[in-house]
């Protein structure tokens, strides 16, 4: 009788380890609260290296042209632009701010605002040149079918925009709407 | 066989005889395995070291020698490797710290890092040389398909051994090599999304992610890796190597294999043969040495998930497919083609897909030579088509490599990436040519002269 247990238990045990090598298996989940803010990112050598980790103020955002790479709820990388609200198209700006996901549909690589083209008002991701417009903002679907918007793809081999993250400001303090946090999933 | 041999060595041989009776499988194994050199032209030309004539042949052994490097000075690595990726994005983890200490603390640490740091380059090198050969001189036509078979497997292996032990140092290089990896193999239709999921440990690259790369590296792949070199090398013995094309101007005489096995062979493998083995081995080492020794990188910053660095590039050997999906990305551009997102619910035609596919195509026909290649011809020289996409491949391989550094030639040489990327795009469809046209030419005249 113990030896056949043994033997079951050898037996579960095993196939957990193989259930444990399929997909969704070991996927972590984020639990506890998590808040809207957006918060620098630490790209060093630019204006916002200095604030990594802090949240990001409207004031901060003087000057059209002016972006920065964000952390939006911890884990979505973003980028928020002050924008020329006349060449917007698609979408509109809160307070002259837009932001969207700055992970790239392509590869998830992280896409950048003036940092390796700074003369040019594109998204642009470094691993394949992939280019998106931030003030052609269009619908797109996610591969799982989901509709959205966001920045379409100008150039390179991105196959779908990034999705525009709504925002909204309370206190100065610019937070991100999060109603369909499904679309910002595409990287895992 | 305990004649050769000093009087201990020929005591330690007889006790291990009398226990074990080795002296028959010893004797086998050292008539296969002379058996299995190049014996014609060896005899032809009576030479005793017969292979410092063709450097060539050397390259499987220097792969075998790199490989043996690699499992020992993994071995020594892994006493002090933590693998560990746990903390916060941007911050040292456990590996991460553990390398730096090899680095830094651990006695002779740096060098032996160094070591299979460019032992691991330096054998993907080889197993590349090796495997042009074989591709030029046809060997896989005369019954070696499956030995064929498991060399572009093993080339298949050494890449996934490195790919995997790039991640290691958990530093932001290899976590972004591998995090595009990952997501290129996620984007094959169907299968893509659940390999994925099995590489990484879940949905994206985690701590999770390194510890599956660490028992991918130290435990999966040697043990697949033995077994496969073993029936490799086996089919080796088992058929001999094949010889080179210059022994084919010899006709087979009448009496046939018997006597051809039976006769006593002008270079045996030991000591003639082994010994220049041995001496391109050692030279090996010293190369790999000196590399390590002066050559070592240390781990760069620790691995940030938010940040993506400037400037990213796949170790040398993935240059070409990263090259590829780039240039697949420039050819939909300039033909200002918009591929439908979805066919059937499956992402078939995006460039990123479409350059995937192009890669493992390209895998896939090296793979199927054998089947696809079935002519009775060998000689380089009377191979006119299939010499020729031999060189246009290299020159492929090449030029996407190239393209694959746009934007660092963009900002180093000052040329607006638009128009570097039309240059590189360009060059990527004709350069290849350049060899290639001028290569079937003279091969073609020059089969045609050759007596048959």
């Amino acid at each position: 009788m113990l030896v056949s247990a043994g033997v079951v238990g050898t037996i579960i045990s095993f196939l957990s380890l193989l259930m444990s090598l399929l997909p969704g298996a070991g996927a972590g989940q984020q639990t506890g609260e998590v808040d809207n803010v957006f918060r620098y990112g630490a790209e060093p050598g630019t204006w916002y290296s200095d604030r990594a980790g802090a949240e990001v103020r409207v004031e901060d955002f003087d000057d059209i042209g002016k972006g920065a790479g964000v952390l939006w709820r911890g884990t979505i990388p973003a980028i928020v632009l002050r924008v020329d609200e006349s060449k917007l198209r698609g979408a509109r700006a809160t307070n002259g701010l837009i932001a969207f996901a700055s992970t790239c549909t392509h590869l998830c690589c992280i896409s950048t605002w003036h940092l390796d083209r700074p003369k040019e008002d594109i998204l642009f991701c470094r691993c394949h040149d992939g280019v998106f417009d931030p003030f052609d903002v269009a619908k797109d679907v996610m591969q799982n079918g989901t509709e959205y918007i966001g920045a379409k793809v100008v150039a390179g081999p991105p196959p779908r925009a990034v999705p525009i993250i709504p925002i909204e400001i309370k206190d100065g303090k610019l937070s991100g709407v999060a109603d369909n946090l499904e679309i910002y999933g595409y990287c895992g | 066989m305990n004649g050769c041999l000093s009087t201990r060595a020929g005591r330690l041989y007889v006790w291990l005889d009398k226990r074990f009776h080795i002296s028959p499988v010893v004797a086998e194994l050292q008539r296969s395995v002379n058996f299995a050199l190049p014996s014609t032209l060896t005899r032809q030309n009576k030479s005793r070291l017969f292979w410092f004539g063709y450097p060539y042949y050397y390259a499987g052994a220097i792969t075998a020698f790199l490989a043996i490097l690699q499992g020992v000075t993994g071995l020594l690595l892994a006493f002090h490797y933590v693998p560990s990726a746990v903390g916060d994005p941007g911050t040292p983890t456990q590996a991460y710290l553990s390398v730096e200490n090899i680095m830094k603390t651990i006695p002779l640490g740096a060098l032996i890092r160094g070591v299979h740091q460019w032992g691991a380059n330096l054998l993907v090198a080889a197993l590349a040389a090796h495997a042009f050969w074989a591709f030029f001189r046809s060997p896989y036509r005369i019954g070696r398909e499956i030995t064929w078979f498991l060399g572009v497997v093993l080339l298949g292996l050494a890449l996934a051994y490195s790919f995997s032990g790039y991640l290691l140092p958990w530093d932001q290089l290899g976590y972004w090599a591998a995090t595009i990896s990952i997501q290129i193999v996620r984007s094959i239709p169907v299968l893509g999304d659940p390999v994925a999921q099995i590489l990484l440990g879940g949905t994206s690259l985690s701590a999770v992610t390194l510890t599956r790369m660490y028992f991918y590296h130290v435990s999966l792949l040697p043990v697949i890796a033995i077994i496969l070199v073993g029936v490799h090398l086996v089919l080796v013995i088992l058929q001999g190597v094949s010889e080179p094309e210059e022994a084919w101007k010899t006709p087979k005489t009448d009496k046939g294999q018997a006597e051809k096995r039976n006769a006593p062979l002008f270079g045996p493998f030991f000591p003639q043969q082994i010994t220049p083995v041995l001496i391109i081995s050692l030279v090996a080492l010293g190369v790999v040495l000196l590399l390590g020794a002066f050559g070592v990188q240390p781990p760069g910053e620790p691995a940030n998930k938010f940040l993506t660095p400037r400037f990213i590039v796949p170790e040398w050997y993935f240059l070409w497919a990263y090259g590829l999906l780039k240039w697949v990305g420039w050819v939909y551009d300039l033909v200002n083609f918009s591929p439908p997102a979805l066919i059937f619910g499956v992402d078939l035609v995006s460039a990123k897909v479409v350059g995937i596919l192009l890669a493992g195509a390209m895998f896939l026909v090296l793979f199927l030579l054998p089947v696809i290649d079935r002519g009775k011809e060998v000689r380089v020289l009377r191979r006119p088509l299939k010499t020729t996409i031999g060189v246009w491949a290299i020159g492929l391989l090449s030029t996407l490599t190239l393209y694959a550094l746009n934007e660092i030639l963009s900002a180093n040489l000052s040329i607006p990436i638009d128009t570097l990327n039309m240059i590189l795009g360009l060059i990527v469809i004709l350069a290849p040519l350049v060899p290639a046209v001028p290569a079937y030419i003279v091969i073609r005249r020059h089969a045609s002269r050759m007596p048959s």
